[in-house]
C-alpha cells in the first residue's frame, strides 16, 4: 500500500466524489429540464388582420419537430399539411391559397414563445395555428392573445390553458382533456348495481394530462359508492412500475382506473399480466387508445376488454372525416387505424377556419374569434362549441378493445358496438 | 409482509442487472481513474442493438448478448484509444468527465437520428410469463436477466482473480507505477479494461431493453443511478458496486411498494447524499487505491 501517497490519494478520491456528485446533479437537471419548463413574455398589444384577395393566406405554426413531443409534433404537421393541400386543391380559403410557415420549437415552452412572436411580428403571418401539448399551448396562446390573433389549437386541452381566460383560444376537440373519463363513469353508472365494481384502484402518472383525469373519475365513483382501495401518483421517471402494480394487486380491486400517458400504461398492463391479476374493469386514460401501438406493446391477446378514451375515431362519420381518412391514406399510405388522432385534430383546426370563411366570407382574426364564440362548428372531431375560455362543451367517447379491435362503445349515439364487461382473463 | 417480500424479490432481480451495469463503470474508474459518464449511453446503445437484432433478425436478446459483447468490446478498446488515452494523465479524472459526457451526447444524437425519439421495448414471446413460487411470482424475463448478470459477473471475477491478465489489471488498479516498473503494459491493460467496461454495458443493455422501455435519452436517468451505486459501493470496488446495486434495487422497489413511488426514484439520491456526508469513500472504498 503506498502510504506516502495516501493523503493525496484521499484528497483525490474526495475531489472525485464531488465531481461525480456534480455529474449526477447535471444528469438529474437534464432529465428534469426535459420534463418541464416555463414561459417568457414581452409587451405590446394590437391586432392584425388579413385581406386582399389573391394574396396567399399565410399561417404560422410552431410545432415540436424535435425533442420530447416530436412524434405527435410530426403527426400534427401531417394533419396541417394535408388540410392545406386539400383546401388549395379546392380553391383555397375565401379565394386565397393557403401557405403554411411551420417552425420547430424543439418541444420547449421558451422556444414556442419566441417562435410565435417571430411569426407574428417579423414574418407578419395572417393567422397562427396551435402547437402540440398543453405545456406549449399555454404560453403560445398568451403571445397570440397579446397581438389579437385567434388561437385555434389542436392539442392544448389541459386546465392550464383555460385558466388563462383568453378569449382567442379554441381547443379543437369535443371535450377538455380533464373530462376524458366522463363517458366511462357514465357507462359504469348505466350498469345495474350488481354489475358495478365495488372497489377501485387509481394509479396515475404525475402529469397535467393524466392524474387530474383519474382524480375527477375517483370523485365520481366514490359518489356512486365505489370504495377506493388504492391511489398513488408516480413520477414520469419511474423506470419500473411493477412495485406499484404489486401494491394494488395485493388489494384486489374490481376496477383499475389509471391516469396514464403511454409507456406507463403498457408497463402497468404487462405487470398485471405477469402478476396474473385481471380486474373486472380496466380503464387507461391514454396509451390503450392507440390502435397500433398498444397491441404491439402489451400483446394483442392482452388488450381485450380494456377501456380508454378518445376524441376521434377513423370510422367516425363526422363532418369531412371520410374524406380526411381517404386523403390521408392517399397522401401517407397505411390503414385508417394507423392515423394518429393528432393528425385529425390538426386537420380539424384548418376545417374550422375554412368554415368561418365560408360563412362570413372573411378570414381575419377578429372575425374568426367572434364567429367561433357563437354557435356550433362542424369538423372531423364532431360538432364543437366553446365557452368563453375556449374550453369545448361536448363529450369524448369511450373506446374499448372488443374482438381485437379498438371501437367506440359509449355513449350509444357514437358507439359502433356495445361495451362488454367484465374484462376477460389475460390472453383472451 | 407478503408485499414487502414480493418487493424485495423484485428489487433483488433488478439489482442484479444494476450490478452488471455498474461493474463496467467501477472497473473503468479502478483501472484508469476514468469516470465514464457515457456508461448509461453505452447501455442504451446495447439495448437498441439488441432490439434491432430481435426485431429484424429474430435473435433472442440473450443470444444477442453473445454476439454483441465481443463486438462492443472492440468498440470500447477503440474508444479508449481515441478519446481517453490522449488525455493528460494528471488531468485524466476531470477531463474524462467532459470527454465521456460528449461521447454520451454523441451516442444519444446518433440513436435519435437512427431510431427517432419514441420509446422502444424488446418484447419476447416469454415476456408475459412468470413462475409462482410459495405465493410469490417471479417474472421469467427478470429471472433470466438476473441469472445472466450473475454469470457475467462471475466470469469477470474469474478473469480478474484467476488469469494473468486479471492479475495485471488488479496490479494496475493498486499501483500503476509499480505495475509499469514490473513490466505490465498499463496502456494495454487500460484499453482492454475499457473494452470490458463497454462489453458489460452492452450485455446489461440487452436485458435492460427487455425489462424497461427505453429511448435515446434514457441514459441520463441511468447514469445518475449508476454513479450513485458506485459511490455507495466505493469507487473502483467491484464487490462494493455489486452489493450497493442489490441494496439500491431492493430499496427502490420497497419504497415504491410500501411508501410511495414518488420517493422511490429519490432513494438513490438520498443514499448518495447520506454517503457523501457520512462516508465519502463509500461502503467498501478507501481513501487510497485498493483492490478491485
Amino acid at each position: 500500500m503506498p502510504a506516502a501517497g495516501g493523503q493525496k490519494e484521499g484528497q483525490n478520491v474526495r475531489r472525485l466524489v464531488v465531481l461525480i456528485s456534480l455529474g449526477v446533479l447535471l444528469a438529474v437537471s437534464v432529465t428534469l429540464a426535459a420534463c418541464g419548463g416555463s414561459s417568457s413574455s414581452s409587451t405590446n398589444a394590437g391586432s392584425t388582420s388579413s385581406s386582399a384577395n389573391g394574396k396567399p393566406l399565410t399561417i404560422g405554426i410552431s410545432l415540436s419537430l424535435s425533442g420530447d413531443f416530436s412524434d405527435p409534433g410530426h403527426a400534427a404537421q401531417k394533419g396541417y399539411q394535408l388540410w392545406a393541400k386539400t383546401v388549395n386543391a379546392n380553391g383555397g380559403v375565401a379565394g386565397r391559397k393557403v401557405k403554411l410557415k411551420i417552425v420547430d420549437d424543439a418541444s420547449s415552452p421558451n422556444q414556442v414563445v419566441t417562435n410565435y412572436q417571430n411569426l407574428i411580428t417579423r414574418d407578419k403571418v395572417d393567422l397562427v395555428f396551435g402547437p402540440f401539448s398543453t405545456l406549449l399551448t399555454g404560453p403560445a396562446a398568451s403571445v397570440a392573445h397579446r397581438y389579437g390573433y385567434a388561437f385555434v389549437e389542436p392539442a392544448g386541452g389541459g386546465p392550464a390553458v383555460f385558466q388563462e381566460h383568453l378569449n382567442n383560444v379554441f381547443f379543437v376537440q369535443p371535450a377538455p382533456t380533464l373530462n376524458c373519463g366522463d363517458p366511462f363513469v357514465a357507462y359504469i353508472k348505466s350498469l345495474p348495481a350488481s354489475q358495478r365494481p365495488k372497489t377501485a384502484a387509481y394509479p396515475s402518472l404525475d402529469d397535467p394530462f393524466s392524474s387530474p383525469i383519474a382524480d375527477r373519475m375517483q370523485k365520481a365513483f366514490e359518489a356512486m359508492g365505489i370504495k377506493t382501495v388504492y391511489k398513488t401518483i408516480y413520477p414520469s421517471e419511474t423506470a419500473d412500475l411493477t412495485p406499484v402494480v404489486e401494491k394494488y394487486v395485493a388489494k384486489k380491486p374490481d376496477m383499475v382506473v389509471a391516469g396514464t400517458q403511454s409507456e406507463d400504461a403498457y408497463s402497468q398492463v404487462k405487470a398485471m399480466v405477469q402478476a396474473g391479476f385481471s380486474p373486472k374493469f380496466v380503464f387507461l386514460a391514454n396509451g390503450a387508445n392507440s390502435p397500433t401501438e398498444f397491441p404491439s406493446k402489451v400483446g394483442a391477446k392482452n388488450t381485450e376488454g380494456i377501456f380508454s378514451c378518445g376524441d376521434w375515431f377513423p370510422t367516425s362519420k363526422a363532418n369531412g372525416n371520410p374524406q380526411f381518412v381517404a386523403a390521408y391514406k392517399a397522401q401517407y399510405g397505411g390503414t385508417p387505424f394507423d392515423i394518429d388522432s393528432t393528425s385529425a385534430e390538426a386537420y380539424a383546426v384548418g376545417q374550422l377556419i375554412q368554415a368561418v370563411a365560408k360563412k362570413t366570407g372573411k378570414v381575419d382574426n377578429k372575425t374568426i374569434i367572434s364567429s367561433l364564440h357563437s354557435g356550433t362548428w362542424p369538423s372531423v372531431e364532431g360538432n364543437i362549441s366553446w365557452n368563453a375560455d375556449g374550453s369545448p362543451q361536448g363529450s369524448d367517447m369511450l373506446l374499448e378493445w372488443v374482438g381485437g379491435k379498438l371501437q367506440p362503445v359509449y355513449p350509444p349515439n357514437v358507439a359502433l358496438t356495445k361495451p362488454t364487461s367484465p374484462k376477460p382473463p389475460w390472453g383472451g | 409482509m407478503h408485499l414487502f417480500i414480493q418487493a424485495c424479490i423484485l428489487g433483488l432481480l433488478a439489482g442484479g442487472v444494476y450490478a452488471l451495469m455498474a461493474s463496467g463503470l467501477t472497473l473503468a474508474f479502478g483501472v484508469m481513474r476514468v469516470i465514464n459518464v457515457a456508461q448509461g449511453a453505452m447501455i442504451v446503445l446495447g439495448a437498441f442493438l439488441s432490439y434491432t437484432l430481435f426485431t429484424k433478425l429474430h435473435i433472442d436478446p440473450f443470444v444477442s448478448v453473445v454476439l454483441l459483447t465481443p463486438l462492443m468490446f472492440l468498440v470500447g478498446v477503440v474508444l479508449q484509444l481515441v478519446f481517453i488515452r490522449p488525455l493528460r494523465a494528471d488531468e485524466r479524472e476531470e477531463l474524462s468527465l467532459l470527454v465521456t459526457w460528449a461521447l454520451a451526447l454523441g451516442i444519444e444524437g446518433l440513436l435519435s437520428v437512427l431510431y427517432k425519439t419514441n420509446y422502444r421495448s424488446t418484447i419476447t414471446s416469454y415476456a408475459d410469463n412468470s413462475w409462482r413460487v410459495l405465493g410469490y411470482h417471479l417474472s421469467e424475463v427478470r429471472v433470466f436477466a438476473f441469472g445472466m448478470s450473475v454469470v457475467i459477473l462471475a466470469l469477470l471475477y474469474v478473469v480478474l482473480t484467476r488469469t494473468e491478465f486479471g492479475r495485471t489489471m488488479r496490479a494496475t488498479v493498486q499501483n500503476p507505477v509499480s505495475a509499469r516498473l514490473l513490466g505490465v503494459n498499463v496502456e494495454r491493460v487500460s484499453a482492454l479494461g475499457f473494452g470490458i467496461s463497454v462489453a458489460t454495458a452492452t450485455a446489461a443493455g440487452a436485458v435492460f431493453g427487455m425489462v424497461t422501455p427505453f429511448f435515446p435519452g434514457s441514459h441520463y436517468d441511468l447514469i445518475s443511478r449508476l454513479l450513485s451505486i458506485i459511490v455507495l459501493g466505493g469507487l473502483g470496488s467491484l464487490g462494493g458496486a455489486i452489493i450497493a446495486a442489490l441494496f439500491m434495487g431492493m430499496a427502490e422497489a420497497v419504497f415504491a411498494a410500501e411508501i410511495s413511488p414518488t420517493w422511490s426514484s429519490f432513494t438513490f439520491f438520498i443514499v448518495l447524499i447520506a454517503i457523501l456526508l457520512l462516508r465519502p469513500q463509500g461502503l467498501f472504498g478507501t481513501n487510497e487505491r485498493g483492490a478491485l
